[in-house]
């Protein structure tokens, strides 16, 4: 494949591939103007005062010679190799700009391009039905029976049952670290046809519904003794470059727009499955609340609880998963093997 | 100038291409502290930041006294391609800073100064005519019409309903608004101006949330369209109110007995409060809100500290819940206190709430300490255990413990037996890191087996670790029974045996009569209760690999293993042992354990089929 070839709709004319921040940084690298001034920003950009850093003389030469190098287009790709030390560069260029004034920060990571019906060819080949026509039967177990015929699936997803529900002591009953670690190699490494049937598979009644809550083993990833404030739990997740990415992309592809039918920014389901998906193994790690058959109401594990003036701000982050259109949208159409019809 | 805010957080708006120099894009309000401040608006860093990008600003301006963002030169294609490079997004969006004094501006005030940001959506397409937008499009844009208002400030006007752009651009249209509320709520909408203004000054221990509707008439013609969307005012809090006592408790009692470990929570005593804490961050709000132990005698500061937990509880002053906080101050043991320790005091707790400007911005709690003393004793009985000839080494006997030793927490006793002058010496005492009591087992079976040891005599010793007290009593072992002749080819652990007749034929470690003990499980599934062979039924498999049998393998692997396990099964806590097993599980010590169901019940090959070979 040359490149992702952009869907109708979504990539404005003349954007082009940008290159990875790796690949950037080894650029500049190479010209003594550009590395200098890299470090110069990177100095600028360490203190804790962004205003006085704008206003210092130094910093913005810096930045407007930079401007102008692949640093300041460059993305990351999922799972891809030094894929933490990409997104340490693009952060900290990234950084001083508006940290802390965005309530949605803009992804790090390239866009998705694939569209679910990809998934749909691919995933009919591999189970020799018609995901539309089984709607009768548990789909979360033909998921299952599914990953178990794939080595691969099938390794990683025993490789992180195991560790999620192996019981340290009688006051741990888990490592929620390496369970975290061992949802993130799963997610990442396993093709979506396999990973996405399991996570997202409809339901009709409350046992496959069950079973489709049980995907990440919650007890040990998802729960905990207590449920921190959703403000607190974002900020613990901003302090990690990783988190903040994968929280970045998911407010980039999942938030709802009245100005698309499906409430999905570019009509793009499967950019939002795959930056929801994204999110499992992290302190914000998301899962459906019940095993109900008729609404679907997914959370990460917090609440607006002692927000105090805030409360608006948590309500409003914590509505992008429990009453966000386009997610619902997303999973439901995947569930019923239905996708936007993308123009020609 | 602190006084001054912006009633929203952040503000969205349009821009297209090409529209002319001078359309007015957003009206940005302030509200005031006090009725004589008046509000400058100033775009102070003159920037605006795209992507990964910031610019100078040569297209937006405000107006320093109404607050009116318009555009001071025309968008052409080119500064839009500049502004939205390395956005792939439909929606290119930029973003710049009002900022926002009481006073004309001085560019030094700029670091100071309260700021929001703005955000503009670049639409790659030229203004769209009037007819073709939609009354929602008309009449509001994209954000919600949601504002915070602090309390106890001076009134003001907030919000002006009225789109400047689409007023400017569709200026043949007539559209106007109406705000739809309950009688009495304290806002007023101006229909000269669209103007929405507070009235008076709010409370939020009153009220915290109001919900209002802005409706929208837009007249083309002869043709109506109307739109109504949700208005929402949520009332900012400060912290207006003195801490108070639930019931005008103020005390409590907290005894010391039994429990005397470190980190043990005596007792809690509740503080409420009408003002909201806020959890996040957590450690500013424990700072606000102190709780300090006043005393002057060294002692009670070194071995108490008090620790304060917060949560949010809801009021309901008039009808509407409004939310508060219940604040907890736990009394907390900060070292293990001795069992010697005996007094009692009174320990006052002074709660603070610092931020609250006011005289009665701290409560005194009061704790009753007592210490009482716990004697290190054992109850007047003497202890005696008959032990059968035929145990075998491990076999548990029995249990040593002084009086009310499972309720002591933070106290280390330590049990041993003092040796008795005979030869004979077949038992010993065993106690586990955390264990409260010492367990009697049998060290040294050919002991038992010899005919002179009939009836043996020891004195056990209790000591408490930290006092050094102890304590002694007379402990007697009884032989008794007849020696069985021992069975060939029996293996030395129990857990070995996977049928019942060879179990129960054979002895093993820890066995307490010379036999091992055949568990019959229930058989269904994977089960806690599956069948298996133990040396005593009691004390093995239960779950937990006590002291004794952690001194060989061989003695309840099914309590204690670290190995394979193969079959079904589950395993135990800390991946020790089988917590469950399917059908019958059966071990070879230091090897694998075996859980599996016995099918094979009729005899391998019957008549039939000896007929057919």
């Amino acid at each position: 494949l040359a490149g992702p070839a952009s869907p109708p709709g979504l990539a404005p004319p003349g954007w082009r591939v940008p290159v990875d921040c790796v690949r950037a940084n080894e650029l500049c690298a190479g010209e003594p103007g550009c590395s200098s001034r890299y470090r110069t920003l990177r100095q600028c950009l360490a203190g804790r005062d962004r205003n006085t850093m704008l206003a210092n003389k130094e910093c913005q030469a810096a930045r407007e010679v930079l401007q102008g190098s692949a640093l300041y287009d460059c993305r990351c790709k999922r799972g891809m190799r030094k894929e933490l030390q990409c997104l340490q560069i693009y952060w900290s260029i990234h950084l001083g700009l508006a940290e802390g004034e965005e309530f949605y920060e803009a992804s790090p990571y390239e866009p998705a391009t694939s569209r679910l019906s990809d998934i749909f060819r691919l995933a009919s080949i591999f189970s020799g039905m018609d995901p539309a026509t089984t709607s009768r039967s548990n789909q979360c177990l033909d998921a299952a029976k599914a990953c178990n015929l794939n080595d691969n699936c099938k390794r990683l997803r025993s490789g992180y049952i195991s560790t999620c529900s192996r019981e340290l002591s009688a006051a741990e009953p888990c490592s929620r670290r390496k369970c975290h670690k061992a949802l993130r190699q799963f997610f990442d490494r396993v093709p979506s046809e396999f990973s996405f049937r399991l996570l997202f598979c409809s339901c009709k009644d409350p046992a496959c519904a069950e079973r489709r809550r049980q995907t990440i083993v919650p007890s040990c990833s998802y729960e905990d003794k207590e449920r921190p404030n959703c403000l607190d739990l974002r900020d613990a997740c901003r302090a990690d470059h990783l988190c903040r990415s994968r929280l970045a992309d998911f407010h980039t592809n999942c938030q709802a727009t009245f100005q698309s039918p499906t409430s999905c920014p570019g009509d793009n389901f499967q950019a939002c499955l795959g930056s929801y998906a994204g999110l499992i193994g992290f302190d914000i790690t998301p899962n459906y609340v019940d095993a109900s058959t008729t609404s679907i109401t997914i959370s990460p594990w917090c609440s607006c609880k002692g927000s105090g003036n805030m409360e608006e701000e948590c309500e409003k982050f914590l509505r992008d998963f429990t009453e966000n259109p386009c997610l619902r949208n997303a999973i439901q159409a995947f569930g019923n093997g239905t996708d936007v019809s993308v123009a020609p | 100038a602190l006084g001054l805010y912006f009633p929203r957080k952040e503000y969205l708006e349009n821009v297209y291409i090409d529209e002319p120099a001078g359309t007015p894009l957003l009206h940005i309000h302030a509200l005031k502290d006090s009725r004589e401040e008046g509000a400058h608006f100033h775009l102070c860093q003159n920037r605006i930041i795209s992507r990964a990008r910031s610019h100078e600003n040569n297209w937006f301006q405000i107006k320093e006294n109404t607050g009116l963002l318009y555009l001071s030169k025309s968008l052409d294609r080119e500064d839009f391609n500049m502004l939205s490079v390395g956005n792939w997004m439909p929606l290119s969006k930029v973003m710049l800073y009002v900022f926002l004094s009481s006073h004309p501006f001085q560019e030094k005030e700029c670091d100071s100064a309260t700021r929001t940001a703005v955000f503009l959506s670049l639409i790659n397409a030229t203004a769209p005519a009037c007819s073709s937008l939609t009354a929602r499009q008309l009449c509001f844009t994209e954000m919600d019409l949601s504002f915070h208002i602090k309390e106890n400030k001076p009134p003001g006007t907030f919000h002006q309903l009225q789109l400047p752009s689409v007023h400017h651009l569709c200026q043949n249209l007539s559209i106007s608004y109406k705000l739809l509320a309950a009688e009495g709520v304290p806002f007023r909408y101006n229909e000269s101006n669209t103007s929405v203004r507070v009235t008076q000054h709010l409370d939020r221990e009153e009220r915290e949330r109001y919900e209002l509707i802005a409706k929208c008439t837009v007249r083309e013609g002869l043709r109506e369209m109307q739109v109504e969307v949700p208005f929402l005012v949520n009332v900012l809090d400060e912290d207006d109110s003195p801490p108070f006592l639930p019931n005008g408790t103020d005390s409590a009692d907290a005894v010391v007995e039994f429990n005397r470990k470190e980190g043990t929570v005596l007792s809690t005593l509740t503080v409420y409060d009408a003002d909201t804490t806020p959890i996040y961050p957590l450690e500013s709000s424990r700072r606000k809100y102190t709780g300090t132990i006043i005393t002057d005698d060294p002692w009670i500061s070194e071995m108490f500290r008090v620790e304060h937990i917060f949560d949010e509880i809801h009021f309901s002053p008039n009808g509407s819940q409004v939310r508060g906080t219940r604040h907890e101050y736990k009394l907390v043991l900060n070292k293990s206190i001795s069992v010697t320790e005996h007094r009692s005091f009174q320990l006052d707790v002074l709660v603070n709430d610092t931020e609250f400007q006011g005289p009665e911005r701290s409560v005194m709690l009061h704790f009753n300490v007592s210490i009482l003393p716990v004697s290190i004793q054992f109850s007047n009985i003497t202890y005696q255990f008959t032990v059968n000839r035929n145990a075998e080494r491990f076999a548990q006997i029995g249990k040593i413990c002084i009086e009310n030793c499972m309720k002591f927490r933070g106290v280390n006793i330590t049990y041993k037996l003092l040796s008795p002058n005979a030869s004979c010496y077949p038992v010993s005492i065993l106690q586990g890191r955390e264990d409260k009591y010492g367990s009697l087992y049998v060290n040294d079976s050919s002991a038992l087996r010899r005919p002179e040891c009939k009836e043996i005599q020891y004195t056990v010793q209790a000591t408490d670790k930290q006092s050094r007290k102890h304590t002694k009593t007379l402990l007697t072992v009884v032989l008794e029974g007849t020696l069985l002749k021992k069975e060939e080819d029996c293996p030395d652990s129990c857990a070995i045996s996977k049928h019942r007749a060879e179990c129960e034929e054979c002895g093993g470690l820890g066995v307490l009569t010379g036999r091992c003990q055949w568990r019959q499980g229930s058989g269904k599934g994977i089960t806690t209760n599956y069948s298996t062979c133990t040396p005593s039924i009691k004390t093995c498999p239960d779950g937990i690999c006590d002291v004794v049998e952690g001194r060989d393998p061989a003695v309840c692997p099914q309590d204690c293993t670290s190995g394979n396990i193969i079959g079904g099964h589950g395993k135990g806590i800390g991946n020790l042992g089988i917590k469950s097993g399917h059908g019958i599980c059966y071990c070879f010590p230091r090897q694998n354990c075996y859980c599996e169901k016995d099918d094979v019940k009729e005899q391998l090959c019957d008549d039939v089929c000896k007929t057919v070979i």
